[in-house]
């Protein structure tokens, strides 16, 4: 039998004191959604069923009474810190869930500089964790754009990825080790070594799990020596995004680790650098960092390469430089973008996919065409790769749209779901992931078999295994 | 009867906000006769003009609601870096869209730039409502509206907040004022200078409407055609910028403290809010 949301909100309060457990009407519904159906909460149109409580967890501990009291009674959990999930992963599926919020535990636990690994809570910002490092000449290398306001539990979750991932890798190749609650109030902790052969590699339950097999109450993660000095940044326009994606593939098999290595076609690249480049020009841009022996081999090698494509042509660095100084989100560009919206209600949305190199190319153009072609009222359609490997690239799909004739609470189903649709589509017909980098939350789970194929075995499993009530996130990675 | 021309002149700025405290010293220390550089960061449109671009829009479409005819056109003084939102501007709806390139910075040169302006409305457009921010970016003097309504023996309304049809040959416009909000009736011509409006977002264009009108053309305009002298008038100006200084803008803070968020609410009423309520 289901508990009744006054029974739920009551069991809460003898967990963590009353003073934690949120049931504020506004708080609750704004609760209800992530930046998935930002436009609802914009103009505060809700229709998503409403959680109990918000409930604070202070603890590992408070955090285990509260998943195993959830996993007895049946009540949906939603593991949250930052709240910055963009692809539903937050919302509350079903009535009277529970959001775990883990940002209060937000204690650095220690930054050791010989090992060269930091120990955090699970709310901690990763601004601030990047900020402490850095006072020791040391930085985590992890650098979304939502680094100011994101925190680690929920970046290790997401399987983040950050701008410099090209040269320092995504979360997953900086978490060492990690505490995770399962549900029942199991408590796990991954402990933190350099390499293992024990077996398959349990981090990667845990890393992306989205929320929907356990709570993620503390993770470890490795440092790198800071080298802001030597950073290096190198720009090109070009005029196809071809040509691009030739040079990245070419500057990741001669080995060279750039920092940032991104293209930008002409529609992305308007918005960021229509005061250098022309209306149909691509962005072909670079920064190299490390060592100064290593960022100058790094730079003087890629400019070599680059030399070979002579359609490309030199920009003043100080564009880039600058450019790249400003790019992380902050809480006054949020606001300043929401009432954008509500005054435009030209909304801007970001879908993101990777492919091998030989069909990259395909899908952004395949993609681009029918998103232009299919869905109406598109002001901007574009994109760019930021996040190269030996073996392929992300393409970051970046569009805008009106919202026309709709209400708000119809723009996903008027407009952002068709084209992710549209994506995932020509995605996943040439074998690439539908997903790089935001998570799959609940907006992407109709592709997510097609995503894994015979593979999604081993997924479902996961979540019978360590879920078996279901309690955890319903309807994130894994379908309704 | 004809329709109303009306002109919106804007001016694309660098993006201020992108520049951090140390590009603004380096400028102050090092270079203060040129300024601060800004040549790296994006462009955006000062942010009174676009509320003045919207503001022409909403006016136009609420004119036709009453079977006025409205044409719209953009100005600006300025480089190829106007280009695109001229471009925009065409895309949405402005049939006329121009430009006048000086061949000189004009930053600190009100007097130069409310020449073209004025010359540009009166010789060109034949306009009779011209509606322009009340100042651009950092470093601006904020007479430019005033100069310009000087130059064309127009009326002058200033911090202009909202405008709607009244007739064809009149509209209604609400300014702020020191104590409120002042509402009044003007007979055109006349120039709006737009103030701190609560429209301040230009809609957007679709890519259908961009092509649509991808072959509508800008023109570039000579100073000289308007009558302008820019070396002649730029030696006249009255301002020269001379240095650069940090205004520090750091306030006194306290740090609330307490065991739980309701103990520090409860400081937080006790020690500042509530004092602010009680005057209210």
């Amino acid at each position: 039998m289901h508990l009744s949301r006054e029974a739920i909100v009551e069991s809460l309060q003898q967990i963590v004191g009353p003073d934690d457990v949120i049931t504020d009407e506004a708080v609750l519904v704004q609760s209800s959604v992530d930046n998935f159906r930002k436009l609802q909460n914009i103009f505060d149109v809700h229709t998503m069923p409403v959680p109990a409580a918000v409930v604070m967890a202070r603890s590992t501990r408070q955090v285990a009474e509260i998943l195993s009291f959830a996993d007895e009674h049946g009540v949906n959990v939603i593991p949250r810190t930052g709240a910055t999930a963009t692809e539903g992963g937050l919302e509350s599926a079903v009535a009277d869930s529970v959001i775990i919020d883990g940002s209060a535990m937000n204690q650095i636990l220690s930054i050791d500089a010989y090992n060269m690994q930091a120990t955090a809570q699970c709310g901690v910002p990763l601004q601030v964790l990047e900020d402490r490092a850095r006072e020791q000449g040391l930085t985590t290398g992890h650098s979304p754009q939502s680094k100011p306001v994101a925190h680690m539990g929920g970046l290790v979750a997401t399987r983040s990825i950050g701008q410099f991932s090209t040269l320092y890798g995504g979360i997953e190749d900086m978490v060492v080790g990690l505490e995770a609650v399962f549900p029942g109030g199991q408590v796990t902790r991954i402990k933190n070594v350099p390499r293992r052969a024990a077996g398959p590699d349990i981090r990667h339950v845990v890393i992306g799990n989205e929320g929907a097999l356990c709570f993620i109450t503390e993770v470890t993660v490795k440092l790198f020596p800071y080298f802001p000095e030597n950073n290096t940044f190198l720009g090109w326009t070009l005029k196809d995004m071809k040509t691009g994606f030739e040079v990245l593939r070419e500057v990741m098999v001669s080995g060279y680790r750039a920092s940032v290595a991104r293209v930008y076609d002409p529609g992305d690249a308007g918005l960021h650098f229509s005061h250098f480049v022309a209306p149909d020009d691509c962005v072909l841009l670079f920064m190299a960092e490390g060592a100064p022996g290593i960022a100058k081999a790094t730079a003087e090698g890629i400019a070599a390469i680059v030399a070979g494509h002579p359609e490309c042509r030199k920009v003043d660095s100080e564009y880039i430089s600058t450019w790249f100084n400003d790019l992380c989100w902050d809480a006054s560009k949020i606001i300043a973008e929401d009432e954008r919206i509500r005054q435009t209600r030209n909304v801007n949305r970001t879908t993101e996919i990777s492919a091998d190199w030989s069909s990259i190319n395909e899908i952004y153009q395949a993609a681009r065409a029918r998103i232009i072609e299919e869905i109406p009222d598109i002001t901007m359609m574009g994109g760019h790769s930021s996040h190269s490997y030996i073996n392929g690239t992300n393409m970051y799909f970046n569009y805008f749209f009106n919202v026309v004739g709709v209400g708000p609470e119809e723009e996903t189903t008027k407009y952002y779901l068709p084209i992710i649709g549209i994506i995932c589509e020509e995605t996943l017909k040439r074998g690439g992931s539908i997903v790089h980098h935001h998570g799959i939350g609940k907006a992407r789970t109709p592709w997510v078999k097609d995503e894994y194929g015979s593979s999604y075995y081993i997924l479902e499993t996961l979540k019978h295994a360590f879920d078996p009530h279901g309690i955890m996130n319903k309807g994130t990675i894994i379908p309704k | 009867m004809s329709a109303l021309r009306i002109l919106v002149s804007f001016k694309v700025t660098p993006d201020f906000e992108a520049l951090r405290e140390a590009d603004w010293l380096a400028g102050a220390a090092h270079d203060a006769a040129r300024g601060v550089e800004t040549r790296y960061v994006r462009r955006v449109l000062n942010c009174f003009d676009e509320s003045a671009l919207e503001l022409a829009l909403r006016l136009s479409d609420a004119r036709a609601e009453r079977g006025f005819a409205t044409r719209l056109g953009a100005f600006s003084v300025g480089g190829r870096e106007t280009a695109p939102y001229l471009k925009t501007l065409l895309a949405l709806g402005y049939e006329r869209a121009a430009r006048v390139e000086p061949e000189a910075a004009l930053d600190f040169a009100p007097a130069v730039t409310a020449s073209i302006i004025a010359g540009y409305a009166r010789q060109v457009d034949h306009s009779a409502l011209l509606l322009l921010g009340c100042r651009s970016g950092p470093g601006d003097s904020g007479t430019v509206p005033f100069l310009v309504a000087e130059k064309l023996g127009w009326p002058c309304l200033t911090q202009v907040i909202e405008v709607e049809p009244l007739a064809d040959d009149r509209v209604r416009v609400a300014c702020m004022v020191d104590d409120g909000l002042l509402r009044v009736t003007l007979r055109l011509p006349c120039v709006l200078a737009v103030g701190n409006a609560v429209v301040s977002q230009l809609r957007v264009p679709t890519l259908t409407d961009r092509l649509a009108r991808r072959d509508k053309r800008i023109d570039v305009v000579e100073a000289a055609d308007l009558g302008v002298d820019i070396a002649g008038e730029l030696s006249r100006e009255p301002c020269v910028l001379t240095g650069l200084e940090a205004i520090d803008r750091s306030r006194p803070g306290v740090i609330i403290g307490g065991a739980s968020p309701r103990e520090k609410a409860r400081v937080l009423y006790d020690s500042h809010l509530k004092s602010l309520i009680e005057k209210l």
